[in-house]
């Protein structure tokens, strides 16, 4: 369980030392590449018939890191979300997780793995409880540790430690006190909040967000922004995002697609020198 | 041989041109609206009763008008059918159509056998179309090669309006998006109407034809409509050009068929669609894009309208009155009550299986009288020759159902949605078919005289030999069977209620609510898809069991699609969606015919009507009616504002939502 872990997420000062357990000192500038990545992409391609929406993307995430993806409408940024949690088959390259190939991996065993997925704010079990919600991700993450004919017969409620990590998940993002309401008749912030709770009990190391704050205003933004902050501290995070200020702000390393491709990758600084992204994508945005 | 082929090309193009035009009204209705529309056999039905109507006064030359007038006539009752039933669940579920529809299948057949008589009739034929013209041995008649050529002319003319027309243009767009052609300030509802009358049409003349090749008969419709199906979902569902192909097709294959290997007539065209959709779950022309979810299957109170404590003790309470039941017979009512309830359990417990895999997991089964015919049938086979134990062979029957469950689920659930409604129809139509071919099972007589013994090895009671008379009461064999009866129904319910409460479950509802975020926090929805599809199967099979263990029969018709139909009526009547629901759907329903049998033969027509009304003003079933009787009471639980969507248009008018979670899958990119 993340939450238990007290194991700081910082990535690793040198090339040498790679063991993530070693405490180093955390870096606040440019991350240094590593040996030990958590996600790599290899010559990723899809195509959709004749269209290519994603062109040999090679992509190298390292572990604790905030990564946004940039990029104007139609650079493909949703399909390479969609490849890396395995909502679409690719159709050339590889996509490695934890040093692992995970390429033919069906989405629910990338989760199981630890890629998390969050989506637009709607997206919870609206009938469902709220606790309900969130004890759904905890059990199908710890669903090996109970038998066949448990988990078939013996009544949800009589699973102490299941019901004790959900609690501990509600108390953490701010839910306890609305634990045995509908999510349907949640508040649109309480929404949010239980839709990251849900992804955070799937007990992800990396964290996929394909604009969260889409359609907020600036306050909500940055409450979402500040939830995030606060309840994903251990976790790597990938971010698609249209705010440039926000990405700006937020990320350690940006990516920036075009046409499928890569068209430049670095601190936020070097992104906005780029000249190259100026005129192609953040000329166009300063209308 | 030469002449042979020329033969069967001619009388399979002229099935096939029939078949064109009635899968190309099913077809574009489908793509233009989502809409399954299972009233199309009775559409085209109607258009040869109107035929006969129309020529009977005025003999064989009055076919010509009869062809024009008959189609124009029916294509009103299709606007009609569109405006006032159709209309109102745009933006639900299309498996909400496919109930409604099912529903006016009733009305409408009711209705021709209110009007017209049962038997069948002849189409009177204009002079010029009777004669027959040979040519290198082959005597093709005149009628068939009118029937090609006309049939060939109107798909092509439909095929040109909807390609080079401004009326085509405008369905086309909004097949695509429709809300985007609203926006272009176009009343895109009106072509609705329109695309609905006009596929009614297609239908109507294409029963003209039919009426005048084969006979005119109030079952028509329904002989059609299943191949129909098979045709649409072969060819990919609202592709036009997969009904033609398809159409032209399965004419052919089924002429064949019947010329060289009879055997396979019935079964063929199934074993062609399930194998297509195998390798091509969208068909052979369809796309992913064709099949879009859009709105939720809405189903019983969640939560609950009582508290716990007093549905239990409501449970029991019904439990015990049922228990009461027997004790009766004879004295206060006549034996034929115990008759009665006996079915509406067996029912009632068909109905709960379905419920668990349709409920729970959004699963539309419309094959499901297949795993209550294989019950029925383990349990008559397994009679005369593994064991006359009753419990034996509803041991088998269960087992088996469940192992046969597991294939076709393992099959089929890949496919979602209306596919898989229609693969799983696919597959029961084919045992059907085959249950009445086959030797061993009888023949489409069935298997009767079976005789059984409740007991194991060789020990026990045959319930014909008992009779004990308490009193007043009498404890006969029926009565006996009843409480066996009764007990698994209770048994089986207290089962998936208790599967339902544990993780397992939890799973389910999940996949109910938001099948995508199943997936993505972990789920592999298939595999718990197939599982529920296993245990529902199960208990339909031991449904189907003891309906034999107590009739001593087991024929063909219990597999046929219309007990699916059925079963499904049961469900919504209810309440989908709450495993007791089912139970009551199936006592209103054997209750209604009774009632109704009373009064007239045609009770599908009123029961039709009622399941219509339904379907639009009350999907939660019956059992949502206390909770939308006495909205928001203080203090009553889990009441979300979405758990009770207004079934009325204006509260949904956007049908397809813009952000819909499936266009990363059915689109892929931003």
């Amino acid at each position: 369980m993340a939450l238990e872990s007290s194991e700081p997420s910082e990535p690793n000062e040198s090339n040498e030392s790679t063991d993530p357990t070693e405490p180093s000192d955390p870096i606040e500038t440019t991350q240094q590449r590593t040996d030990n990545p958590l996600l790599q992409t290899e010559n990723l391609v899809k195509r959709f018939g004749q269209f290519t929406a994603t062109d040999r993307i090679d992509l190298t995430i390292e572990r604790g890191e905030f990564r946004s993806v940039i990029g104007p409408n139609g650079a493909g940024k949703t399909t390479l979300f969609n490849l890396i949690t395995g909502a679409l088959p690719v159709t050339e390259g590889a996509i490695y997780f934890d040093g692992a190939d995970i390429t033919t991996l069906s989405p629910s065993a990338r989760v199981r793995r630890g890629i998390g997925r969050s989506f637009q704010i709607s997206n919870v079990f609206g009938g469902l409880t709220v606790r309900e919600n969130v004890r759904l991700a905890i059990q199908s993450v710890a669903r090996d540790e109970y038998t066949a004919v448990e988990s078939l017969f013996k009544p949800t409620d009589r699973y102490d430690e299941l019901n004790d990590r959900t609690e501990a998940i509600l108390d953490r993002i701010g839910l306890a006190h609305v634990a045995a309401e509908q999510a349907n008749a949640l508040a649109y912030g309480d929404k949010r909040r239980l839709e990251i709770g849900v992804v955070l009990a799937t007990d992800p190391e990396l964290v996929l967000f394909d604009e969260p704050t889409a359609g907020m205003s600036v306050e909500e933004t940055r409450e979402t922004i500040d939830l995030l902050e606060a309840v994903l501290v251990d976790q790597t995070l990938l971010l698609i995002e249209h705010d440039i200020e926000l990405v700006m702000e937020l990320s350690d390393r940006i990516t920036v697609l075009n046409g499928g491709q890569i068209l430049a990758e670095g601190t936020p600084a070097e992104i906005a020198a780029n000249q190259d992204v100026q005129n192609a994508y953040l000329g166009g945005m300063t209308e | 041989m030469a002449s042979e082929l020329l033969q069967l090309l001619v009388d399979g193009l002229t099935i096939g041109v029939v078949y064109v035009l009635l899968a190309a009204g099913l077809s574009v209705i489908f793509g233009v609206m989502n809409v399954i529309n299972f009233a199309h056999g009775e559409l085209f039905a109607l258009g040869a009763y109107f035929a006969l109507a129309l020529i009977a006064p005025f003999g064989g030359s009055a076919f010509f008008v009869a062809l024009f007038v008959a189609p124009l006539l029916v294509g009103i009752i299709g606007v009609g059918i569109e405006r006032f039933t159709v209309r109102p669940l745009y933006g639900r579920n299309p498996l909400y159509h496919i109930l409604l529809t099912f529903g006016l299948v009733l009305v409408i057949n009711d209705l021709i056998y209110l009007i017209w008589e049962p038997g069948s009739v002849t189409l009177p034929l204009p002079e010029m179309l009777s004669g027959s013209i040979a040519v290198l041995d082959v005597t093709a008649s005149v009628y068939n090669l009118f029937i090609i050529v006309l049939g060939a002319l109107m798909a092509i003319a439909v095929w040109a309006m909807f390609e080079f027309t401004k009326y085509g243009l405008i369905v086309r767009a909004g097949a695509q998006d429709r809300q985007m052609v609203r926006n272009l300030g176009i009343d895109i509802d009106r072509y609705y109407s329109l695309v609905f009358g006009m596929g009614a049409a297609l239908a109507a003349f294409a029963g003209i034809i039919l009426g005048g090749y084969q006979t005119v008969n109030p079952t028509m419709g329904m002989s059609v409509i299943i191949p129909a199906f098979v045709i649409v979902v072969l060819g990919g569902l609202g592709s036009f050009r997969g009904a033609v192909v398809g159409g032209l097709f399965v004419g052919l294959v089924q002429t064949a068929l019947r010329m060289y290997a009879p055997i396979f007539e019935g079964t063929g065209i199934f074993l062609l669609m399930i194998g297509v959709l195998l390798v091509r779950p969208h068909g052979l022309f369809g796309t992913d894009a064709a099949e879009e979810h859009t709105g939720d299957l809405l189903s019983g109170p969640r939560g609950g309208f009582l508290d716990s404590q007093t549905r239990t003790r409501l449970g029991l309470a019904m439990v015990g009155l049922l228990a009461l039941v027997p004790l009766g017979a004879g004295t206060l009512y006549s034996t034929y009550a115990v008759t009665l309830v006996i079915e509406i359990i067996i029912w009632g417990l068909f109905a709960l299986s379905l419920d668990f895999v349709m409920g729970y997991t959004g699963l539309v089964s419309l094959g499901h009288a297949l795993f209550y015919g294989l019950g029925a049938y383990t349990v008559a086979l397994g009679l005369s020759h593994v064991s006359q134990s009753a419990f034996v062979v509803i041991g088998l029957a269960i087992v088996l159902s469940a192992v046969i469950a597991w294939g076709i689920g393992f099959l089929s659930i890949r496919v979602s949605g209306v596919y898989f409604a229609m693969i799983t129809l696919g597959f029961a139509e084919l045992f059907y078919n085959m249950l009445g071919q086959l030797d061993i099972t009888g023949g489409s007589d069935g298997l009767f005289g079976l005789s059984t013994y409740y007991g194991l090895a060789g020990i026990g009671v045959e319930l014909d030999e008992i009779a004990v008379f308490l009193g007043p009461v009498a404890i006969t064999g029926q009565s006996l069977f009843y409480y066996i009866a009764l007990s698994a129904l209770v048994a089986s319910f207290l089962l998936t209620r208790r599967m339902l409460n544990s993780p397992f479950g939890a799973v389910l509802k999940s996949i109910r609510e938001n099948e995508q975020r199943a997936t993505f926090i972990g789920y592999e929805t298939t595999v718990y898809k197939r599982r529920a599809f296993v245990v529902s199967g199960a208990l339909a099979g031991l449904a189907g069991g003891l309906f034999t263990l107590n009739a001593g029969y087991a024929t063909p018709s219990l597999v046929d699609w219309l007990n699916s139909g059925e079963v499904i009526v049961m469900v919504i009547l209810g309440g989908m969606g709450t495993l007791y629901g089912p139970i009551i759907g199936s006592g209103i329903f054997f209750g209604l015919e009774e009632l109704l049998t009373g009064f007239t033969d045609r009770w599908r027509l009123v029961l039709g009507t009622i399941f219509v009304l339904f379907v639009i003003l009350l999907p939660g079933g019956l059992v949502s009616l206390p909770s939308r009787l006495a909205p928001a009471l203080p203090g009553t639980p889990g009441r979300g504002p979405n758990s009770e969507p207004e079934p009325k248009p204006e509260s949904n008018p956007d049908p397809e939502p813009a952000t819909d979670v499936d266009d990363a899958h059915t689109r892929g990119d931003d």
